[in-house]
C-alpha cells in the first residue's frame, strides 16, 4: 500500500509545486516541470512513492482569453518526457485532480466545453510524461442542478464525448454532499469509469447507509484488471478553529472560536481510525490499493502515518 | 539596470544562485539570455523564478560576488550540441543540459560578496533575501534555529561561514557554521533540527563525520534544536569560548 499526498510539500521549505506567477510574468509549464523535478528528488529521498501534481502545472493552458499559453504542452515535449522518466525510475505513482472549476456535467455548454478542454490538457500531460495507466485524472460528477438523474445522465453523455486520451485515465470520486458511492456506481455501470472511494466524503454523505467496507469494495472492483486502484483518506478536523469575525457596524475584526465541521480535513490522519477502517475492510476486500492522504499536513502527515502504522499495524502497510 | 526593490508579490519568489565562471558564459547570459546546467548533475533544486549569478575570480571588479540576477522565462532540456552548436566535437556534446532562458540581467544595488575563499556551487534562496543580503552567508534559508544562531553571530561580530563545504574521500558534506580562528578552526553542527517542529523529517544533507573533522584539526561543537531554543541558551557563550581557545576568530579577509 503506497501512501501519497497532494501538491504542496511542507517538509522542505521552498519546494514549489508549480509556476504560480501571474500571466503578466509569463509563467510557463517548463518552469513548473523544473519545480516538479525538484519535488520528485525530495520524494525519492523520503521514499514517498505517490504524489498528486498541481492542477495548475501548465498555467492558463486552456484559458479562453489567453491563446499565447495554449501551446505549452507541445513546447515542453522533451521536458515532460524527462520528468516523466524520473518518475518512472523512482516508481512514483502520479495523478491529477481536475480543478474544482471543471464541471463536466454543467448545464452551461461553455463551462462543460471548458472543463472538457481542461481534462484533455491534463490527460495530454500524463501521456507526454509517458506514464502508465495508474496515473489517473480524478474528478467529481459535478453539479446536481435539482435533478440527480439528469445530472448523472449529463455526466455520462459528456464522458462519452471525451477523447480517448482522457477517457482511459479519468476516474470518478464520491463527494460529500451531492453524489454518493451508489450514484457514481451508476455512472460506472454505464461508462466503465473506475471509482475512487473517498473515506471522509463517504462518512459525510452516505444517504443509503452503506457499510464502509462494502462501499470500498464496490469502488475497488470498478478498476480494470492490472491497474491498482487508489482511494482517498482523511480524518475529520476535531480541533477548534479561530476565525476573524467582522463586526457589522464597523470594520474592526475580532477572533472567534468556532467548532470544526465534519467535512473539514484534519492536519494529520488519525492512525487508529485508519487502522480500524482498513483492518475491517480487509475482511471484505481482497484487492491491493494505494491511499492518497488528503490531510493538511501533506508529506509530513504521510511520514507520520507511516511511522504510526509501522508501530501499530505493520501488516497494513505491506511491502 | 539597478534594482530598487522587490514588488510585493515577488518577495517569496524563488531564486537559484548559480556560478558564473567565464566571460563567455556571462556574455551568453547577458546577450543571449540563457544559462546552462548539466542535467544529470543538476542540484537538487533547479526550479526558480529568478537566476542570480555568483561571479568567480575571472571577473576582476565583479569577482567573488553576486552582482546580477534575471527572471526565468523557461527551461529546456537539450543536448549540449543544440545549445552550443559551434562545439560539435565537445566530449559532452550529446549530454543533456538544462538550458534556462532568462530575461534581461538586472544589477543588484549592492554586490553580495563572499568574504572568504570557499567553494560556492548553487544556492537556493528567495528574492527577498537576495535583495537584502549583505554577504553570501545571508543567502541561505535555514531552519528557525539556524537563522537564530546566524543572527546571534552577526550581532556579536562573529564572522562565521554558513554551509561550509568539505570533501572527504570523494564524499561531499557541509558543516552548518565554520569559524576560522588564529590557531584553529571551529565546526558548529546543528543536530536534529527540521523545518517543521514536532515532526521527524529525514535530513537531506550527508551527515558529518565528527571524527574526520576532529582529525583534520577542527574543534567540533554540536547543538540540538532544544539547546538552541532554550532561553538564555549557553550555545553562543560556548562558541565564543571555543573560538577564544583557538586564538580568536580571524577578521573577515578583505579581498
Amino acid at each position: 500500500m503506497l501512501l501519497g499526498f497532494p501538491v504542496k510539500v511542507l517538509g522542505q521549505p521552498g519546494l514549489k509545486s508549480h509556476d504560480n506567477r501571474r500571466w503578466q510574468s509569463r509563467p510557463h509549464l517548463s518552469v513548473s516541470l523544473a519545480y516538479l523535478r525538484d519535488i520528485f528528488l525530495y520524494l525519492k529521498r523520503q521514499d514517498i512513492r505517490m504524489y498528486r501534481m498541481a492542477a495548475d502545472l501548465a498555467p492558463y493552458v486552456v484559458h479562453p482569453d489567453m491563446p499565447e499559453f495554449h501551446s505549452q504542452i507541445e513546447e515542453c515535449t522533451a521536458e515532460l518526457a524527462a520528468v516523466g522518466e524520473l518518475a518512472i525510475e523512482s516508481n512514483l505513482r502520479l495523478s491529477f485532480h481536475l480543478p474544482l472549476t471543471s464541471v463536466l456535467n454543467a448545464q452551461d455548454e461553455t463551462i462543460a466545453q471548458q472543463s472538457s478542454q481542461s481534462a484533455v490538457a491534463h490527460g495530454r500531460i500524463l501521456e507526454a510524461m509517458g506514464l502508465g495507466p495508474e496515473a489517473v485524472l480524478v474528478t467529481h460528477v459535478g453539479g446536481l442542478y435539482g435533478d440527480r438523474k439528469s445530472a448523472l445522465g449529463r455526466f455520462v453523455e459528456r464522458f462519452e464525448r471525451l477523447p480517448e486520451v482522457v477517457r482511459r485515465r479519468l476516474v470518478l470520486e464520491n463527494d460529500d454532499k451531492r453524489f454518493s458511492v451508489p450514484d457514481i456506481q451508476r455512472v460506472h455501470e454505464r461508462t466503465g469509469i473506475p471509482l475512487v472511494f473517498d473515506y471522509l466524503h463517504f462518512r459525510n454523505f452516505n444517504p443509503q447507509g452503506l457499510d464502509g467496507a462494502q462501499a470500498l469494495d464496490v469502488c475497488l472492483r470498478s478498476w480494470p484488471p492490472g491497474v491498482k486502484p487508489k482511494i482517498h483518506f482523511s480524518s475529520p478536523r476535531t480541533a477548534m478553529r479561530i476565525v476573524q469575525h467582522r463586526a457589522s457596524r464597523n470594520r474592526s475584526t475580532s477572533p472567534q472560536l468556532r467548532a470544526p465541521r465534519p467535512t473539514q480535513h484534519a492536519d494529520f490522519a488519525d492512525p487508529f481510525q485508519f487502522m480500524d477502517f482498513f483492518s475491517k475492510a480487509r475482511q471484505v476486500v481482497d484487492q491491493e490499493f494505494d491511499v492518497m492522504l488528503e490531510v493538511k499536513g501533506k508529506d509530513l502527515a504521510v511520514l507520520r502515518l507511516r511511522e504510526d502504522l509501522t508501530r501499530f499495524a505493520p501488516n497494513l502497510l505491506g511491502d | 539596470m539597478a534594482e530598487a526593490g522587490a514588488k510585493h508579490g515577488d518577495r517569496t519568489a524563488r531564486v537559484l544562485v548559480a556560478v558564473m565562471n567565464s566571460e563567455r558564459d556571462f556574455a551568453m547570459a547577458r546577450d543571449g539570455g540563457w544559462y546552462r546546467i548539466p542535467y544529470e548533475s543538476a542540484p537538487s533544486r533547479v526550479g526558480a523564478d529568478y537566476l542570480a549569478f555568483y561571479q568567480t575570480r575571472v571577473f576582476e571588479e565583479d569577482r567573488w560576488a553576486v552582482n546580477y540576477y534575471a527572471p526565468v522565462k523557461r527551461y529546456r532540456v537539450l543536448p549540449r550540441r543544440s545549445i552550443i552548436p559551434f562545439e560539435p566535437d565537445h566530449p559532452r556534446a550529446d549530454a543533456l543540459y538544462y538550458k534556462i532562458e532568462i530575461g534581461p540581467l538586472r544589477r543588484l544595488q549592492h554586490s553580495i560578496p563572499s568574504h572568504r575563499l570557499r567553494r560556492i556551487t548553487f544556492i537556493p534562496t528567495t528574492l527577498e533575501r537576495l535583495l537584502r543580503a549583505k554577504e553570501i552567508n545571508d543567502l541561505w534559508c535555514g531552519s528557525r534555529h539556524e537563522e537564530q544562531l546566524w543572527r546571534a553571530f552577526k550581532n556579536n561580530g562573529i564572522g562565521a561561514e554558513r554551509r561550509y563545504p568539505l570533501r572527504e574521500e570523494e564524499e561531499d558534506y557541509t558543516i552548518d557554521f565554520a569559524l576560522f580562528c588564529k590557531e584553529g578552526k571551529v565546526a558548529i553542527c546543528l543536530e536534529g533540527h527540521s523545518p517543521m517542529e514536532n515532526v521527524h523529517v529525514v535530513r537531506e544533507r550527508g551527515s558529518v563525520d565528527y571524527y574526520d573533522l576532529a582529525a583534520k584539526g577542527w574543534t567540533v561543537l554540536r547543538f540540538s534544536a532544544r539547546e538552541l531554543a532554550r532561553p538564555g541558551s549557553f550555545c553562543l557563550p560556548e562558541v565564543i569560548e571555543a573560538a577564544r581557545r583557538e586564538g580568536g576568530v580571524l577578521p573577515v579577509p578583505f579581498r
